[in-house]
């Protein structure tokens, strides 16, 4: 490997953490801006160069094991965070998102990938990577816009107005639904060929369904004009269910004949 | 806004009286499940399932256009009554996501209310009659009259309401086979995973070779005093190639040359062999200190011993062990009852397409490996399938339009 992950992980950090610092100066001085733009964006191309060399290593998408997906999910979240700033001005999710980035990354050098080429043959399809690239990004939305309900519950404790960042919230969760619906469909037309039958109620698949179902509600109440700040306790909790659903189904007890359940780590 | 008290029942319905409803529907399927034993809805198959689910949609369709002003009915379609619903969906799943399921000890309190089976049971089919019902006035509401500003609304919620219903009123038709087959000879049998009676299928299966390709193999060490592999989960796997080193207690082991089919020669010497019979040798160098030594090492054949090179004066070896399986295929000839006949390669995610049935590469006899001469085919015909895939195109469809409302309401928003 040309980096070993550690060095890669470490230098992401640092460049996030300094871009952010810079960006504090940056509001009195514009011309920092640049640097700051620079050092933010460095620490996920970083990751994205990381990923792209593993993946030529591996001679396959390193998108199989859960350290992986997390490693997609570190890399992506903080451009998520970079482009809500660039569109909505609204600076303060981007620290949110590094935090999370960088825990990933904390817990995936804590826990080091078993480093292993195989793929089983059931995931050599070309479902492969569009089903869990759409995962991956709508798992990475809906994480910010938990983030940002969070963020709006806060505030309404603190009896701040803000309807900006509900608006917010509610269109990251809107695009992070229309992303789950395809992964689902995705993962049910890639199930009948990979395993005879799109719906199996395998437990993954439940949990999916459960998210899914989770993110379906939340639209209704919207559109059934529900008090907005109290569905923004909703939305910061329904990330549960998908945690549940990425990481927490290994450990259930149903997952023991689960066709998803390809390593533990 | 202020909102005088309302009483039960007082129209329009709201919340209360769609929760009430929910959980009436989940609570008596319970106690029926429990009064049947846990048994689960009766199966209705082709054509009868078809016309009971045209009928359920044909009434829906009727009564929302001509009842459309009626309390009751706008409730039954409301989004009050649906949310319940989804919210009964979600926490009967929750019970399938967490509650094992597959057979339990009859009698138990699990198998008793069908918690076991829950997907199959009266509370969830309950619901989603229910479900179904909400739904499809819902539809009919945004049907008629026809509006093309809707056309997100009708492709989303008709086509849930299509995969849905077709899902679960066809499920009865769907046949699972598993049809073993060994190399050589044909077989028209199957058979329903937990029975033991064949089915005949309306053509044989004549199996020509099965084969099966390995990742290459990795390098353990063997303790012969305890007869144990010497293996530390957290450290990699060696995945021998050419050049690739790795060392254990200071005795480095280097792979000199990698032979992936050989099989021995004359004088025991690997040479290269054929695909078929070969198996993976390495040519090693082992530095032990001073002691240098160049040994071959090979994987388990049923035909010898495996070759091993030893590590350690005190009894440990350097052994080599297969790869898991990249890939396994089975070449066949499929004779249709009706005189049709073809000639496939059936692979894991390649199914093949016969006489309405899709063929499955699904197992063979792990015991054996590479070496198996039996290959298991699963044979499936799902005759609801196309109708559940355009419920399926027509949520994305509708999902896709979402997705761009969703985006230009945001330029005006902002």
């Amino acid at each position: 490997m040309i980096v070993d992950f550690r060095t890669a992980a470490v230098a992401a950090i640092i460049c996030w953490v300094t871009g952010s610092l810079v960006g504090l100066f940056a509001r009195q001085t514009p011309a920092m801006r640049f640097p700051e733009y620079i050092l933010s964006f460095g620490g996920s191309l970083i990751l994205l160069a990381f990923i792209a060399s593993y993946w030529s290593l591996l001679d396959r998408p390193p998108l199989r094991t859960l350290g992986e997906t997390r490693l997609w999910y570190a890399a992506l979240i903080p451009l998520v965070g970079f482009l809500v700033e660039y569109r909505w001005k609204i600076t303060w999710l981007k620290y949110y998102c590094i935090a999370l980035a960088a825990f990933f990354l904390a817990i995936n050098i804590q826990h080091p990938e078993v480093f292993d080429k195989t793929l089983m043959p059931a995931l050599q399809s070309p479902w492969f990577v569009p089903h869990v690239v759409v995962y991956l990004v709508a798992y990475v939305l809906l994480a910010a816009s938990s983030v940002t309900a969070l963020h709006n519950v806060t505030l309404q404790l603190r009896s701040k107005k803000n309807d900006h960042g509900e608006s917010v919230s509610h269109y990251l969760a809107l695009l992070g639904f229309v992303l789950l619906s395809f992964g689902l469909i995705f993962g049910a037309l890639w199930a009948k060929e990979a395993w005879g039958h799109y719906w199996t109620w395998d437990p993954k698949e439940t949990w999916a369904f459960l998210s899914w179902l989770a993110y379906l509600a939340y639209l209704h109440a919207y559109r059934y004009n529900i008090d907005r700040s109290k569905l923004q306790w909703y939305l910061a909790l329904s990330f549960v269910v998908l945690l549940v659903c990425w990481f927490g189904v290994n450990y259930l007890p149903s997952a023991q004949n689960s066709v998803h359940t390809y390593t533990q780590s | 806004m202020v909102v005088a008290r309302r009483q039960w029942f007082q129209v329009p319905w709201e919340f209360r009286e769609s929760a009430l409803v929910t959980v009436c529907a989940v609570i008596a399927g319970f106690i029926i499940q429990y009064f049947l034993s846990g048994r689960g809805v009766v199966a209705l198959h082709l054509p009868y399932n078809a016309i009971a689910l045209a009928i359920f949609a044909i009434s829906v369709l009727g009564i929302g256009i001509a009842f459309r002003g009626n309390p009751v009915v706008k409730w039954l379609g409301g989004i009050p009554l649906g949310l319940c619903l989804i919210v009964a969906i979600a926490l009967l799943s929750l019970i399938g996501g967490v509650v094992p399921q597959g057979e339990v000890a009859a009698g138990s309190i699990s198998a008793q209310l069908g918690l076991n089976k829950v997907f199959s049971g009266r509370p969830f089919a309950f619901i989603i009659v229910c479900f179904l019902l909400n739904l499809g006035l819902s539809l009919s509401w945004k049907l008629v009259p026809f509006n093309v500003r809707n056309i997100q609304f009708i492709l989303f919620h008709a086509g849930f309401w299509i995969a849905l219903s077709c899902g679960i009123f066809g499920a009865p038709d769907l046949q699972r086979l598993v049809v073993p087959i060994e190399e050589g000879k044909d077989n028209a049998f199957g058979y329903v995973m937990e029975s033991e009676i064949p089915q005949r299928l309306p053509f044989a299966i004549f199996l020509k070779d099965f084969s099966l390709e390995e990742y290459p193999p990795n390098l353990l060490r063997y303790d012969t005093k305890n007869n144990e592999v010497l293996y530390n989960p957290s450290e990699p796997l060696i995945q021998v190639r050419k050049g690739i080193r790795a060392s254990w207690d200071g005795v480095a082991v280097e792979v000199l040359e990698y032979l992936p089919f050989a099989l021995p020669g004359q004088n025991g010497t690997p040479e290269p062999a054929d695909r078929k019979a070969g198996i993976p040798f390495a040519k090693v160098k082992i530095v032990n200190g001073a002691a240098v030594s160049e040994e071959w090492i090979s994987v388990p054949s049923p035909m010898f011993q495996p070759y091993t090179a030893s590590l350690t004066a005190d009894g440990v070896l350097l052994i080599m062990v297969p790869g898991t399986p990249r890939a396994f295929k089975s070449s066949v000839t499929i004779q249709g009852d009706d005189g049709g006949q073809m000639s496939a390669l059936l692979e894991v995610n390649h199914p093949v397409d016969f006489m309405g049935w899709k063929l499955y590469q699904m197992g063979y006899d792990q015991k054996s490996g590479r070496w198996s001469q039996l290959s298991l085919v699963e044979a499936i015909r799902d005759p609801w399938l196309p109708a559940v895939y355009l419920g399926f195109f027509m949520i994305m469809a509708g999902n896709l339009l979402f997705f761009w409302n969703g985006i230009k309401k945001r330029e005006v928003a902002s």
